[in-house]
């Protein structure tokens, strides 16, 4: 019974955590995007233009959830949440202050690895449930997409295991030095690069091309069921950003309490910046370039860093 | 199975049953074409490339913001934001160009702005190029001395033009387009009362710098113009006028109720303040032989005009009470009296004259005054205001009859007149053939006036030189360059053109001065010289004034009444106040200035009222204060930039549809990591950080 208490307290913990960070994510991104391209972004709503988001989500908590009537109705309204939760569920594992973390477990980098990777069912049954071609393309561009990217994601995390010799996050930062970070450097472009794809982002939006497929596999939802789907992409990009955080900047860099969860979240932050950063820089690529970049450019990468620190390991 | 291929055979593939599918007929590598070289080197170059543009964002959004900035605005918006749009210049910011050249180079430079599509359709219109713009500008901005000075640069007497003038800039203002046409004329009469006050601060004598000495016969606006051009330049000049007031056809010509005497005495008093030597009463042929002012003057200029009437040899046109419009004229202006108190009067002729004649007669008392012309009533040649204005004050116009017979009584005396229909008065290619009908109207009368063209009368002019005339008694004169067969000899004005507009007798003074000054430096005459461009402005229709506000309208020239005005030679005219002129020349667009007046026209033509444009309208402070682009509403239509009056409105390279080549739409990948500074299609984005008006 208190096992169940706790869960239901981390999930609610993990929704509003992903919430606020989604708030706040959407306006730093109108931020950063509006200075790239020489302008200002959300200004006239709060300081800075803060309050721009609340109000976007008012508007999209209060506006009508419409159902396509040719969609699997069961099927379309759970989607979203298929989609979210696996994501939410991801934020448990990360070790937050030196000695914590939510879910405390010897195979919590496998946890990481796995969990999110079921919400790619759900990417497919929003796709599938719709009845529509647009949606149904991107729902299995989607699929297709994580599916490829999840290897080299998995790979350029391995080195960390090798090197802590354990998969139990808490153990790896007890374990973390500094020169790990030029040691595992091509592991973060890696990591870096395949989460991005992971959670549909530009330059890896083929899933939701807005020029091809409409929106793709969410191009029926609307309301606050589409807002949870935006909601699992930030959630996924900050769950990205503070699991590479921890693991290659070395997280809360053995700071005690809260110095180090500010820390954390300092390291994240940038990272998240850096999403966004690539996301208005880069044009959209072909399908058949985001095919080779996974598995002509990166897998061979993260075996290369595999095969660096394996050789590395018996000096240590 | 031998397949032919010849005429209208076609390849078979088929041997029995369905035709066999060409294996691969869609291709299934796609070709990609790719910048990069392989191996090593390309995976090298492919990361650059990315790094090349994380680098160009990132200094992008950690640089400065570069915003423009309006006065008094509230928020500061990117250019990019408002980069579909850009204004050139803002009123209050930048300065409204004056046209304003010496005379030799005017034309050339008029040319120019004509050429750059730079040319305001006022200038462009008016025979002399007067800059109106440059005086709607002076004048709104508090300096009337100036605008005035500026109008005489170019239109030497502005009191006197501003009352007479057939304002062919007002025609073509701009703002016939979206309400009613800047009262231009008015203005340059507002100018002058204005100046008259100041006049005798800020006119100082010429200097005299050339030894050279002109002699110029007539004092009508092409010789005075002539004499301003050539006093400003240098030289001497002396003016003879053989009756004893200055003026010629304004003085002989215009009736004083249009143009009251002190104006153009006090300006022509201006003219020999500047240093014009006037010999009145002194005429050329008779007192003083022509060969002795070529002998002694270094250049004679010969702007006499047209004195003689024609008279159309109807039956009867030898009667007494017959008589041409000019001595009618010559005795109402001189006299105050024509002769024809209590009779019965008649104008033969539809123009200018006919109608001065008409409103003259009912001045010097004619019991009734008629107007016939061939015309009918609403294809008159004179202009429409002044038929108007006659029709106000009693003339009966009797439109589409001609002179059959002129009816004389026993003793030799004007009884009446036989007019016959005139069916049409120019044929098929526009050439002027009248067609005549077979009914006949008789009307009983005094007093005929022919008014159906004028003639110059030379022949004692040129007596004794070796100027000769022609058969019909006109000089042979160069049409560009105004020189005679005489070497030193000149000629300017309506000799030249035929009857027409002072304005474009003023044209002429100024280019037969540029000739004379061109001769006595000793230079080729056409070398260089530029004619002056004449551009086809579009006919407006008239606008519906319905619903326009107040503000916008045109000011009303105030008239003094039709039945007190009919009766004597005071002006009808009666001017307008300080206030009036001034909002009036804040109505001036000024067009092609690439200067931002805040007229509104782009907000009011949007179609999804994207466009907020804000000003203050202090007279003399007309100041943009406010312009905001919702690009959010914006649909691209283009009509804002496309109706600007002043070009200050401009699409940039972010405009959606400024590419003017379908290829330019296609980008590359160098061209999207390219730094800011814009697509290939313009070369330019919008604002960049040094251009006027942006701060950082």
């Amino acid at each position: 019974m208190s096992g169940l208490a706790w869960g239901a307290l981390y999930g609610l913990a993990a929704g509003l955590v992903i919430a606020i960070a989604a708030l706040i994510g959407v306006w730093g991104e109108r931020k950063v995007a509006g200075r790239i391209q020489m302008r200002i972004g959300p200004q006239e709503l709060g300081p800075f233009g803060l309050l721009q988001t609340l109000a976007d989500t008012l508007k999209l908590v209060l506006k009508e959830d419409i159902t396509p009537a040719a969609a699997d109705v069961r099927i379309f309204r759970i989607a979203p949440l298929i989609v979210f939760a696996p994501i939410a569920m991801s934020f448990v594992i990360i070790p937050y202050a030196s000695g914590f973390a939510p879910l405390d477990t010897s195979v919590g980098i496998l946890f990481f690895m796995a969990v999110p990777a079921i919400s790619v069912i759900g990417v497919l049954l929003a796709g599938w449930s719709s009845r529509n071609t647009y949606a149904t393309i991107g729902g299995l561009r989607a699929a297709a997409q994580m599916i490829s990217y999840e290897l080299p994601r998995t790979l350029s995390i391995l080195p960390f295991v090798l090197l802590a010799g354990s998969m139990r996050p808490l153990d790896i930062m007890d374990e973390w030095r500094w020169w790990w970070i030029p040691l595992t450097f091509i592991a973060f472009i890696v990591y870096f690069i395949s989460s991005i794809a992971e959670v549909n982002r530009g330059p890896f939006d083929l899933p939701e091309a807005e020029s091809e497929l409409v929106a793709g596999y969410f191009a029926d939802y609307s309301g606050i069921r589409w807002a949870i789907f935006m909601m699992a992409e930030y959630g996924g990009m900050v769950a990205a950003a503070l699991f590479g955080a921890v693991f290659w900047f070395g997280g809360y860099l053995h700071l005690p309490g809260a110095l180090g969860v500010i820390m954390l979240i300092a390291v994240a932050t940038l990272l998240a910046v850096a999403m966004i950063w690539v996301k208005w820089t880069f044009p959209r690529m072909r399908p058949d370039q985001l095919m080779g970049t996974a598995w002509k450019v990166l897998t061979p990468m993260a075996l290369l860093q595999l095969v660096i620190v394996g050789v590395v390991i018996p000096w240590l | 199975m031998a397949v032919t291929h010849g005429k209208g055979a076609v390849p078979r593939h088929d041997q029995v049953g369905a035709p066999v599918r060409t294996p691969h007929a869609v291709p299934v590598t796609v070709n990609v074409t790719d910048d990069f070289p392989g191996g090593a080197r390309g995976f090298f170059a492919r990361w650059r490339s990315l790094l090349t543009g994380l680098g160009i964002t990132g200094r992008r959004a950690l640089g400065p913001v570069s915003t423009l900035r309006y006065p008094h605005e509230k928020y500061t918006l990117s250019p990019r934001w408002r980069g579909a749009l850009r204004l050139r210049g803002v009123l209050g910011l930048d300065d409204i160009p004056i046209i304003r050249d010496a005379p030799p180079e005017y034309n050339a430079g008029i040319d120019e702005l004509h050429r750059a599509d730079r040319l305001p359709p006022c200038v462009g219109n008016c025979p002399a190029n007067v800059d109106a713009r440059g005086q709607g500008y002076y004048l709104g901005e508090g300096k009337p001395a100036e605008a005035y000075e500026l109008v005489r640069e170019r239109n030497i007497l502005p009191g006197v033009l501003g009352r007479i003038c057939h304002h062919p800039c007002e025609t073509a203002c701009r703002r016939n387009y979206y309400d009613e046409p800047v009262a231009i004329r008015p203005l340059h009469r507002h100018a002058y009362e204005e100046y008259a006050k100041v006049a005798s601060e800020r006119l100082t004598p010429f200097e005299r710098t050339r030894g050279q000495r002109i002699a110029i016969i007539g004092s009508g606006p092409s010789g005075l113009t002539a004499a301003y051009d050539l006093m400003k330049l240098g030289y001497s000049v002396s003016v003879y006028e053989k009756e004893k007031k200055p003026g010629g056809a304004l003085y002989s010509g215009v009736p004083s109720y249009r143009l009251p005497r002190e104006v153009l005495h006090d300006e022509i008093d201006n003219l020999v303040t500047l240093g014009m030597e006037l010999k009145l009463g002194v005429e050329v042929g008779k007192d003083v032989p022509i060969d002795y002012l070529i002998g002694e003057y270094d250049a004679v200029l010969i702007a006499v005009g047209l004195q003689e009437s024609r008279i159309i040899p109807v039956p009867g046109h030898t009667a007494e009470g017959v008589m041409g419009a000019l001595p009618f004229l010559r005795d109402a202006n001189w006299k105050g009296d024509a002769g024809v108190s209590g009779k019965r009067l008649l104008v033969i002729g539809g123009g200018n004259v006919a109608v001065d004649v008409a409103r003259c007669a009912l001045r010097t008392g004619a019991a009734e005054v008629r107007l016939a012309c061939l015309e009918g009533d609403d294809e008159m040649p004179c202009h429409p205001w002044e038929i108007e204005e006659a029709l106000d004050e009693g003339v009966i116009a009797m439109c589409s009859l001609g002179p059959e017979e002129v009816l004389v009584d026993e003793d030799g005396k004007v009884r009446g007149m036989r007019m016959k229909e005139c069916l049409s008065v120019f044929d098929a290619a526009g050439r002027f053939s009248p067609q005549f009908g077979e009914e006949t109207t008789d009307v009983e009368l005094d007093v005929i006036v022919f008014s159906v063209g004028q003639g110059p009368v030379l022949a004692d002019v040129v007596a004794g030189s070796d100027l000769t005339l022609t058969e019909r008694g006109l000089l042979p004169v160069d049409g560009t360059l105004f020189t005679t067969h005489h070497p030193g000899v000149f000629a300017c004005g309506e000799i030249v053109t035929g009857p027409g507009s002072a304005i474009a007798s003023i044209a002429t003074g100024h280019e037969a001065a540029t000739s004379v000054h061109r001769y006595l430096e000793g230079r080729d005459l056409a070398e260089g010289r530029v004619a002056r461009p004449v551009p086809v402005y579009e006919k407006y229709q008239v606008a519906d004034v319905k619903g326009v506000e107040a503000n916008r309208r045109r000011v009303v020239m105030p008239m003094a009444k039709p039945e007190e005005r009919a009766t004597d030679f005071r002006q009808v005219e009666l001017g307008l106040t300080h206030l009036e002129a001034l909002n009036e020349a804040a109505r001036c667009l000024r067009c092609q200035s690439e200067v931002c007046v805040g007229c509104t026209f782009c907000a009011r033509t949007c179609p999804d009222y994207a466009i907020e444009v804000e000003r203050t309208d202090d007279p003399g402070e007309r100041r943009v204060t406010h312009y905001d682009l919702d690009l959010s509403k914006c649909c691209f239509c283009g009509l804002c930039a496309e109706q600007c009056p002043t070009d200050a409105l401009t699409h940039t390279g972010q405009y959606e549809l400024s590419f003017f080549h379908r290829d330019f739409t296609i980008f590359d990948r160098h061209e999207m990591v390219r730094d800011g500074g814009g697509t290939r299609a313009t070369g330019r984005d919008g604002v960049h950080e040094d251009s006027p008006g942006v701060t950082q």
